[in-house]
């Protein structure tokens, strides 16, 4: 207790401070997070590579001919960034929310609210976590899908700007999902009915100019397609839009949800009862 | 001096032991009815109670999968075999949500069961290993069937497939969805943890349902994983099942039913030995 001379003095303790951050307690939050996805690490690290190899060949069977073509590239080279999307963008969504949730049926959810940790320290706790654990899925399901395509990332910094913004994007979502959910319920109801189609009808798997024209404005529209567009820019150097453009949508997803994520926390929404 | 503590024990002091009738063991005839019935009724409610997950979730994941192939693939596949690329895959799908659903709902009842601890309360009752068996497996059948017909009725919307022929259908719907819920039987009283679930999940259930023919002839794998495909039950039940819509698949119809009948078969034959035995749920 030699940093608490208050109380070894027997006077009134006061208020521990920290700095600007609450750096060690950040750093214990942000490893509590990343050890509980390393532990189950064949679900979160081996099953999107089976998975992401799973749909590559299905597909790649399916469509029998190497010659097809898709958004103006080999059709296994257009592939292969969306399946490493999918993946990344699922790892992002079940992080945070998944932690939450299971927290909440265990009943230690309301820990995080007496940690020494503020609102926007816990946001940035779990979206660190999400970004971290995104890219090395990223990594992982790169290098599995390798034999496919061949392909090596055309503009690595692109590449990584795209994953770690979408996987925040998404991780931030993540958070206001679990929080808003009481029960794992409501959370794989928020998977399968929101995430999941917004994700497949992205441009994941087919380009938008595949869709008719009357639908290719939702498509737009749709945040996540400017993810998997960054994504495969990043690998192929082709987009169908502006990457400039696309990252801007993406830092303006990943501002409005850290509001609306922070602002959750702060008033302890489905925290403190 | 027995007759005095039995007396005591029984508190009834104007009476002795003797006179007061020992209980008997109830008496069932060849089968339990109520009991099985109240298995069965269990493992119903137990999905239904949750069907956004248990029926709509599939249904949605299916019609996903189904427009994103087709978008994707539509214009570069063709057709497969005879038919048209969206023909041959809207039963390939149906099928594959059949085989994923009757495996998860025996599978997760035995595992929640276990980890709960309320296993006890399916292993006291009086009821035999055999109608344990039929009533879990009774409830795996009747979440397949359920998510199956609901994903056909949203398929027909979208896609004008034939059928050919019903019975054949109805006959690897019910063959399939028997086969998934004994593995899922195999798999909950096996595994120990959820994870151990995960992985048959992630690395066995879903690849086989994947890789079997779902989503594209097996003409067009190499001539090697063709021989393979061709000892793989998850193939004969998709390529049954859509030879029923259809009417043409790439194995004669028949094998695939004697295929299916004997691994249920077998398969029976093996839970029925855990449950008899006792093994992993009795210590």
């Amino acid at each position: 207790m030699t940093d608490r001379p208050d109380l070894l003095l027997g006077g009134t303790p006061t208020a521990r401070r920290f700095g600007l951050l609450n750096w060690i307690g950040l750093l214990t939050f942000y490893r509590r997070e990343m050890a509980r996805g390393f532990k189950i690490w064949k679900i979160t690290l081996a099953a999107p590579a089976i998975r992401a190899g799973l749909f590559a060949s299905v597909f790649g069977l399916a469509i029998g001919s190497p010659g097809a073509m898709m958004g103006g590239q080999p059709f296994m080279a257009f592939l292969v960034p969306g399946l490493i999307t999918v993946a990344v963008l699922e790892r992002a969504f079940e992080s945070a929310a998944f932690s939450i949730v299971y927290d909440k049926t265990e009943g230690i959810f309301g820990d995080l609210a007496v940690l020494p940790l503020t609102p926007g320290e816990i946001v940035l706790g779990f979206a660190a976590a999400t970004v971290t654990g995104s890219l090395i899925v990223a990594a992982v399901v790169g290098v599995a899908l390798f034999p496919f395509a061949g392909l090596f990332p055309a503009h690595p910094l692109a590449l990584l700007f795209f994953v770690a913004t979408g996987a925040l994007m998404i991780g931030l979502f993540s958070q206001i999902a679990g929080l808003w959910a009481k029960k794992w319920d409501y959370i794989n109801s928020v998977q399968t009915f929101i995430f999941l189609p917004f994700v497949f009808f992205s441009g994941v798997f087919f380009a938008l100019e595949s869709l008719s024209a009357a639908v290719r404005p939702f498509a737009r529209a749709n945040p996540v397609f400017y993810i998997v567009d960054g994504i495969r820019y990043g690998m192929t150097g082709r987009a169908e839009a502006d990457p400039v453009f696309g990252a801007m949508v993406c830092l303006g997803m990943v501002a409005f949800f850290w509001i609306v994520s922070y602002r959750l926390f702060s008033v302890g929404y489905r925290m403190k009862s | 001096m027995p007759e005095v503590a039995e007396n005591q024990m029984l508190n009834t002091p104007g009476r002795t032991a003797r006179e007061v009738a020992p209980p008997r063991v109830r008496q069932f005839g060849a089968v339990n009815w109520r009991g099985l019935w109240t298995l069965y009724h269990r493992e119903v409610k137990r999905f239904f109670k949750v069907f956004t997950q248990t029926l709509a979730a599939p249904v949605v994941t299916t019609l996903l999968f189904y427009t994103i192939f087709t978008v994707a693939l539509q214009n570069r596949v063709g057709s497969m075999g005879a038919v048209s690329f969206t023909v041959f895959l809207a039963p390939g799908l149906i099928m594959m949500t059949i085989l994923q659903n009757s495996f998860a709902n025996t599978s997760s009842s035995m595992m929640t069961s276990k980890i709960q601890g309320n296993i006890v309360d399916v292993l006291m009752p009086p009821i035999s290993p055999l109608e344990m068996l039929c009533g879990f497996l009774g409830g795996g059948i009747t979440r397949g069937l359920i998510v199956g017909v609901s994903a056909t009725i949203a398929m027909i919307v979208l896609v004008d497939f034939p059928f050919h022929n019903p019975a054949i259908i109805l006959f690897f719907a019910l063959t399939a969805s028997a086969m998934m819920a004994l593995l899922g039987m195999i798999g909950g009283i096996w595994a120990e943890k959820f994870d151990h679930m995960a992985a048959i999940t992630n690395f066995v259930v879903v690849p086989l349902s994947f890789l079997s023919g779902t989503f594209y002839s097996i003409d067009r794998l190499p001539e090697i994983w063709q021989s393979v495909a061709h000892l793989n039950p998850f193939f004969y039940a998709i390529d049954g099942f859509r030879y029923g819509f259809i009417g043409q698949g790439d194995a004669p119809f028949w094998l695939g039913a004697l295929v299916m009948l004997s691994v249920d078969l077998v398969l029976f034959l093996i839970v029925h030995r855990m449950l008899a035995s006792g093994y992993k749920l009795k210590s």
